[in-house]
């Protein structure tokens, strides 16, 4: 493992690779991280958050029109949740009269400018002059505290197969959302602690045995510093 | 004090050395520090010998306001600013001025080469640069920890740029030259360099050098980019350590 800047080469032959670039045959790296030789792996110390399908986000409505809410999700592209699709008329009875589509008046009640949502982005869209990131199975969030972190630190935050995340939800017993555009979501218990946690996992994302500390910063020690 | 030119022209090179004792091809003492600004997404403290510049960049976010948005990619938006107090003259206390606006343009036009932008239709990025202490050379000195600050924010560039200046005092070829050597020394040259394979990003000149003192000022500004880099890397990398 090394740390490569932008514009140190990762590799002699062209590599397609995420944060990287290919001039001349050769692949380049174009963000601060670490580079693991054996295994060919870049992962980025510092990031930006590229939306893709399928990503779990956190966001607060920012519009709401014509029964399309508009998602704040902190990133250059906006989010758009659209309303559910119309049903075919007659199609196994589910029409508007039976209940089937929600009536508009139903649905504003649901999302209010300035509501909590969690969401999944379905599509990103290039729209004529932007790109838009289509949202769907959208979770309105009651109460709760919002976190800004580092799009890059999410993966260490969830840790392997979610244990960071489970570690803190126990430790604090809270509910933890993380967005992968670097908003997380708390409500529960011991919220501070948990902002505490998520700072100090930002922090040390890069330094080995952080698992430890953190059990350590839960459990009521000073987590080794 | 009236700067440039003149009868009161001070003698720039005593003795085979500069006014601050420099030899013509050394540079000035480099200090960064990056990641110094917790709400900006990166950031950068430089101290350049008596220069002292801090620089933000924040984004990539939505252009605002929207008309000035590239479908295609993301604009930069820079702002190079002296502090009032920042020098012995007058730095204008309400908005920037002409020479402000001619650094931030040169400084975005160098950004623009770097930073991927592509990534990041419709969306706009914002450098700032403030320069809290002057000794000549601000605008090299506000590049270089602009390119930190672009670094560890983890917007994706191709190369960590540097900039310095050379210049010319009687036959001499000097490498970063200070305030007096800036204002009386027969030219003046900044320069700007990506440096893995040496791209230009910015070449500017105040006087006149001949094609061959181009190239010898090129060739000090190119060895002395070695240890700007370095300093730019090791400040980079300090973070992680």
């Amino acid at each position: 493992m090394r740390i490569v800047l932008p514009g140190d080469k990762i590799a002699e032959n062209p590599v397609r690779m995420e944060n990287a670039i290919v001039e001349n045959g050769k692949t380049y790296a174009t963000v601060i991280g670490m580079f693991d030789e054996s295994k060919g792996a870049f992962i980025p110390l510092e990031s930006v958050w590229y939306p893709r399908q399928g990503d779990f986000v956190v966001g607060i409505v920012e519009n709401s029109k014509n029964n399309v809410h508009t998602v704040q999700l902190d990133s250059p592209f906006r989010g758009l949740i659209l309303p559910p699709p119309r049903p075919r008329f007659g199609g196994r009875g589910r029409d508007d009269r039976f209940g089937g589509r929600p009536q508009r008046e139903e649905r504003e009640e649901i999302l209010h400018v300035g509501d909590v949502v969690s969401s999944f982005v379905k599509d990103v869209k290039r729209e004529a002059d932007q790109i838009i990131l289509i949202l769907e199975r959208p979770r309105r969030l009651f109460g709760g505290r919002l976190v800004e972190v580092r799009p890059s630190k999410v993966p260490r935050i969830i840790g392997k197969s979610s244990t960071m995340l489970k570690q803190l939800e126990d430790g604090t017993k809270c509910t933890i959302l993380v967005g992968l555009n670097g908003i997380v979501w708390i409500k529960g218990e011991n919220v501070p602690l948990a902002q505490k946690a998520i700072t100090k996992i930002q922090e040390e994302a890069h330094v080995s045995g952080l698992t430890e500390r953190i059990s350590e910063l839960l459990a009521g020690g000073n987590g080794g510093r | 004090m009236i700067m440039g030119g003149g009868k009161d022209k001070p003698e720039l090179i005593v003795n085979g050395k500069r006014t601050d004792g420099r030899e013509f091809g050394e540079l000035r003492p480099i200090k960064i520090q990056a990641g110094i600004l917790k709400n900006a997404e990166g950031s950068a403290y430089l101290e350049w010998g008596n220069n002292k510049v801090l620089a933000a960049v924040y984004g990539p976010k939505e252009a605002q306001p929207k008309h000035i948005a590239d479908p295609n990619r993301a604009i930069i938006k820079c702002r190079y600013q002296m502090a009032p107090f920042s020098s012995l003259e007058e730095h204008s206390r309400s908005g920037p001025n002409r020479r402000a606006i001619e650094i931030s343009k040169v400084t975005k036009e160098v950004f623009e080469n770097v930073i991927l932008l592509d990534n990041f239709p419709g969306s706009e990025i914002d450098i700032f640069v403030e320069v809290l202490q002057s000794d000549g050379g601000t605008r090299a000195a506000g590049i270089t920890a602009a390119a930190v600050a672009v670094a560890s924010s983890g917007i994706p560039m191709r190369d960590i740029p540097y900039a310095v200046s050379a210049g010319k005092a009687g036959d001499e070829i000097l490498l970063d030259l200070n305030k007096i050597e800036d204002n009386y020394s027969d030219a003046d040259m900044p320069v700007a360099i990506a440096p893995r394979n040496s791209d230009i990003l910015l070449l500017q000149m105040d006087g006149a050098l001949t094609k061959e003192q181009v190239q010898r000022a090129a060739d000090l500004v190119i060895k002395a980019g070695e240890t700007i880099t370095k300093l730019q890397r090791d400040a980079l990398e300090a973070r992680y350590k």
